[in-house]
């Protein structure tokens, strides 16, 4: 295992999630809100795009934190704020920094970026690492 | 230090059910997760490598586990309800706590996820689930009413699988700009 120290930068990861992988998110978690698949509804509330999923933004958190953490990695905990809407195609960016090591687990301030640099989604992500 | 007056009455009646609710714990049923369904999940994540190791698991008759997120990431374990009972956003009224007929918008704040032990395919899960907190804020995008809502994910034997504590922002629809 790689030796971590607080303060370490994760390589950043660079995404953007299509209209289709929002419909078919919202299908398999069930969540009928018109603001994540209904494009001309979201632009009535106000919004440019079919707006990303929290959990969408939860789980990008934590699969390039699992990722990052190499194979067998676990997940202890996971947690964030929206700060700010992505809409469907929007680019961003996954980046992390290590904030402590205590044996295997290790404690990650996550944040998704716009393309602009500004917060997206701001969060904590606690895996354990494989031996 | 006396709080801000609200000054919608929509988020004010939000709040005022809201209180009533707090911790009135509810049970639902999540039933019996198949492996198909974690499948199905992972493949809404363009998880190939999850669908792969989960199938060879199955084929040798060991225990699959969900996807860490499955369970905090599915907003309703619900039936229903058909499409003629839910809010003009989509929403069904159990996804809108405290909402029900008022001119009032929803976005997800942020989530809160613990994670004991792993939900594993074939085995039943309950729920318990309540609104646990109510808050009348402004933010840059005005007067918003923040929800906390907190389940509780439970096995057969009533150990606790997952934990989790979200927050949801209400709008008022008739003013707002955000």
């Amino acid at each position: 295992m790689t030796a971590l120290a607080a303060g370490a930068e994760c390589p950043p990861r660079r995404y953007a999630h299509t209209s289709v992988q929002l419909f078919r998110f919202s299908a398999v978690s069930w969540n009928a809100h018109r603001i994540h698949y209904d494009a001309a509804y979201a632009a009535t509330e106000g919004f440019p795009d079919a707006v990303v999923q929290s959990t969408l933004h939860g789980e990008m958190l934590t699969r390039h934190a699992l990722e990052w953490a190499g194979p067998g990695a676990r997940l202890e905990s996971v947690a964030w704020r929206n700060v700010a809407t992505a809409v469907a195609g929007e680019r961003l960016t996954w980046a992390a920094t290590v904030s402590s090591v205590e044996g295997a687990r290790v404690r990650l301030d996550a944040r998704i970026l716009k393309a602009d640099g500004s917060e997206c989604v701001t969060g904590t992500v606690e895996v354990t690492r494989a031996g | 230090m006396t709080a801000p007056a609200v000054s919608s009455p929509a988020l004010e009646e939000v709040l005022a059910r809201a209180r009533e609710l707090i911790g009135q714990w509810r049970d639902e049923d999540c039933g019996t997760p198949t492996v198909k369904d974690f499948c199905r999940y992972a493949a809404a994540l363009n998880d190939g490598g999850y669908i792969s190791r989960a199938r060879a698991l199955e084929a040798d008759g060991r225990p699959v586990e969900a996807p860490a997120l499955f369970l905090a990431a599915t907003m309703s374990w619900e039936d229903g309800p058909p499409e003629d009972e839910l809010r003009p956003d989509g929403l069904a009224l159990r996804e809108s706590p405290c909402t029900e007929g008022l001119p009032v918008r929803q976005v997800h704040g942020g989530q809160s996820v613990r994670l004991a032990r792993p939900p594993v395919a074939g085995t039943r899960i309950t729920a318990t689930r309540a609104v646990v907190s109510a808050r009348h804020k402004h933010g840059r995008s005005g007067e918003f009413v923040l929800l906390g809502v907190r389940t509780r994910f439970l096995s057969p034997d009533g150990d606790e699988l997952t934990a989790v504590d979200e927050t949801i922002v209400v709008l008022d629809a008739t003013g707002g700009d955000r």
